[in-house]
């Protein structure tokens, strides 16, 4: 029975004054699917010609044989081992990974407080558009001007140096604040600091005032309400915020060479100098490792939060 | 019982609260009539502890309130909006109050479950405990709302308006289980509304709120059938309200002359405003009023039908617009002609005068 009617519902259709026995809703649907194409073809073009394929190139190259001066096409594994062998390489590499775990940490333990201000105290919308914006005001100067500036504070003969003497905290200046690791940790922490809190406020502010009242009035107290509720909602917000942050500083290599006096090398300086000597297999190693690590540490942080679902 | 006494609040130039002063018995439903802007919500804030108030005490079984952070007041609040926890599910937004108090949580997680399942039996939403209240409907998140509440056995749970976001027939079944949880649970509710049908139908006890202060406090039915003031009879939108003088122990106004009931306390040529109930008219073509009655003539405007009545508007020479209600279930009401004059006739004994705050 059920088929002897589909089969008069079938004959029916061009009747009905349908074209090519195409439904409307077909019609639609291939309509869209179109326009769609349409949309997403000029950025696939794009990251093809000018991502996908470069990056295949580089993983390629970094398989080339390299002489002093040249590097030729012929496949050898000879830059990997000695990448892979070398104390040097790989203790960059560890430095690369802590210090990026170290600014991480710092930016959100400095940024979330500020998110918090901006985000939940602050509920005029022109108000905080404006702090944001004050937050910002470090990129209208360029990076050069930031991290020299850097220098009059940290130097020895520095602002910092001269007020902890005046002080009498100290009897003679500290030569540690410049040209060292924690000058590069202060410089990437204020640099990157912006790119949690932009984030961070932004899921913040999205929270209605009254779930926070709701919550007071269930008896919890300020603690309960920050671990139980405000911070599951804008675990998103961090999450972004992470991602930012980590590609940034993962791939530093200019306030590393500026501030630490090239005592510190990151994998991103160890890429710079040897394509300055022209090592372009040996450089291609490092970025292929580099990009490795930057995308097992977002493919990471996606798993704590399933972002889609979230925002 | 919860008093307040001369609450004031304000904000800026505005004064929300106006030494507002009230005592909400214990196990009872109290509706609070009151326009939007007259200060309701403020009153519950306060009440609540998201707001203190600029004078005045609120005090809650002997305890005074003011000055108590929200969370150790342990009264409950259901949100307009219903403020659920977005992230969490529909048995973890009702275990929120048990699991994280400051003052005595349940740590016992098998007394936490029973807990939360009674209350959940109780609203009517088994079988949602796992979903997330954003995948339920806006009926199911009121429940949630106010299961999450009475989990924690407030003696008093204040309602913002909880049935405005839902749509009608789902009102009306929410009104009656309002009611039947309460009872069973003996606690107070105080619902707070701007639907006059709403504060009448729920409340056993109904206050009206005006210009920051309770213009009058009593039981639904009473209230409805004689407001003390013509701010309490404009409120319960039921009342035709003329202004006018006192003229021979009568009125004289814009609708013309008909006597007042009983002896009014005012000299003569004194301001007073009267009330005259919608459903107490009577309308008869010009010159036809009914005898021994008032009758005020007025053009016909248009007319509302609302399923059991029809609703008639009716314009004075001066332009006062009154309204009359003809219930279906009677004699079926003649049609109007647009812009003619009728004649609108009541008795005279149902007229309610106001002599103290006409000006």
């Amino acid at each position: 029975m059920m088929e002897i009617a589909g089969e008069q519902m079938r004959s029916a259709a061009p009747a009905m004054g349908e074209d090519n026995g195409v439904s409307p809703a077909e019609r639609r649907e291939r309509q869209e699917r179109r326009t769609a194409l349409m949309l997403i073809s000029p950025g696939v073009l794009w990251m093809t010609l000018f991502m996908v394929l470069p990056m295949i190139m580089v993983v390629y190259v970094s398989f080339w044989t390299q002489t002093t001066f040249t590097v030729e096409p012929e496949l050898t594994t000879d830059s990997w081992v000695r990448f892979l062998t070398s104390s040097t390489y790989l203790a960059s590499t560890w430095t690369t990974v802590r210090i990026w775990g170290i600014v991480l940490l710092s930016t959100l333990l400095i940024g979330y407080p500020v998110a918090l201000f901006i985000g939940l105290m602050v509920r005029n919308q022109t108000l905080q558009t404006a702090l944001l914006v004050i937050c910002v005001i470090p990129f209208w100067t360029s990076f050069l001007i930031r991290v020299i500036a850097w220098r009059p504070m940290l130097g020895t003969e520095g602002a910092i140096n001269m007020i902890l003497m005046k002080l009498g905290i100290i009897d003679t200046p500290l030569t540690s604040l410049l040209f060292s690791e924690f000058a590069v940790l202060i410089g990437m922490t204020q640099i990157y600091c912006v790119f949690m809190v932009g984030p961070i406020t932004f899921m913040l502010s999205r929270i209605e005032p009254s779930i926070i009242e709701a919550a007071r009035d269930l008896g919890a107290g300020f603690g309960r309400i920050f671990f139980k509720v405000i911070l599951p909602l804008s675990l998103p917000g961090v999450i972004v915020g992470a991602i930012f942050v980590s590609v940034m500083v993962l791939g530093e290599f200019a306030t590393a060479a500026s501030l630490s006096g090239r005592k510190v090398n990151l994998l991103g300086n160890i890429i710079v100098s040897q394509v300055g000597s022209l090592k372009w297999a040996f450089a291609s190693v490092a970025g292929v490792i580099l990009t490795a690590i930057i995308a097992v540490v977002i493919t990471a942080l996606l798993r704590v939060v399933n972002l889609r679902k979230e925002m | 019982m919860l008093s307040l006494s001369s609450v004031t609040k304000r904000y800026g130039d505005v004064t929300a609260l106006d030494r507002l002063s009230v005592t909400v018995p214990d196990d009872a439903y109290v509706s609070l009539l009151g326009a939007s802007g007259s200060g309701k919500t403020t009153l519950l804030r306060v009440i609540a502890g998201f707001e203190e108030p600029d004078g005045g005490t609120v005090t809650h079984d002997g305890r005074r309130l003011d000055g108590v952070a929200p969370h150790r007041r342990g009264i409950g609040f259901v949100f307009q909006n219903f403020a659920l926890f977005p992230h969490l599910s529909v048995a973890d937004n009702v275990a929120f109050g048990l699991r994280y108090r400051e003052d005595n949580p349940v740590r016992d997680a098998a007394e936490l479950k029973k807990r939360v399942a009674d209350v959940i039996h109780l609203v009517g939403l088994e079988g949602l405990e796992t979903r997330k209240v954003t995948a339920i409907s806006g009926g199911q998140r009121q429940r949630v709302a106010l299961a999450r509440t009475l989990v924690t056995e407030p003696r008093l749970v204040l309602l913002d308006e909880p049935l405005g976001a839902l749509d009608a027939n789902l009102r009306e079944r929410m009104c009656d289980e309002l009611r039947a949880i309460r009872e069973r649970l003996k606690v107070t509710f105080l619902h707070v509304t701007g639907s006059e049908t709403e504060a009448l139908l729920m409340g056993d006890t109904v206050a009206v709120l005006s210009a920051g202060s309770i213009a009058q406090i009593g039981p639904a039915s009473s209230l409805f059938s004689a407001p003390r003031s013509a701010d309490v009879a404009r409120h319960l939108n039921a009342y035709n309200v003329l202004s006018g003088r006192v003229r021979k122990g009568g009125f004289e106004g814009a609708g013309g002359r008909f006597p007042l009931p009983g002896e009014l306390p005012v000299r003569d040529g004194a301001p007073v405003e009267i009330a005259l109930r919608f459903d107490r008219i009577s309308v008869a073509p010009a010159g036809k009023g009914a005898a021994g009655g008032a009758s005020i003539p007025a053009r016909f405007i248009a007319s509302e039908f609302t399923g059991a009545s029809v609703l008639s508007f009716f314009r004075l020479d001066d332009g006062t617009l009154l309204q009359v209600v003809a219930h279906l279930s009677g004699p079926a009401p003649r049609s109007f002609t647009k812009d003619e004059l009728y004649d609108l006739s009541f008795n005279p004994q149902d007229v309610i005068p106001f002599t103290e705050r006409a000006a």
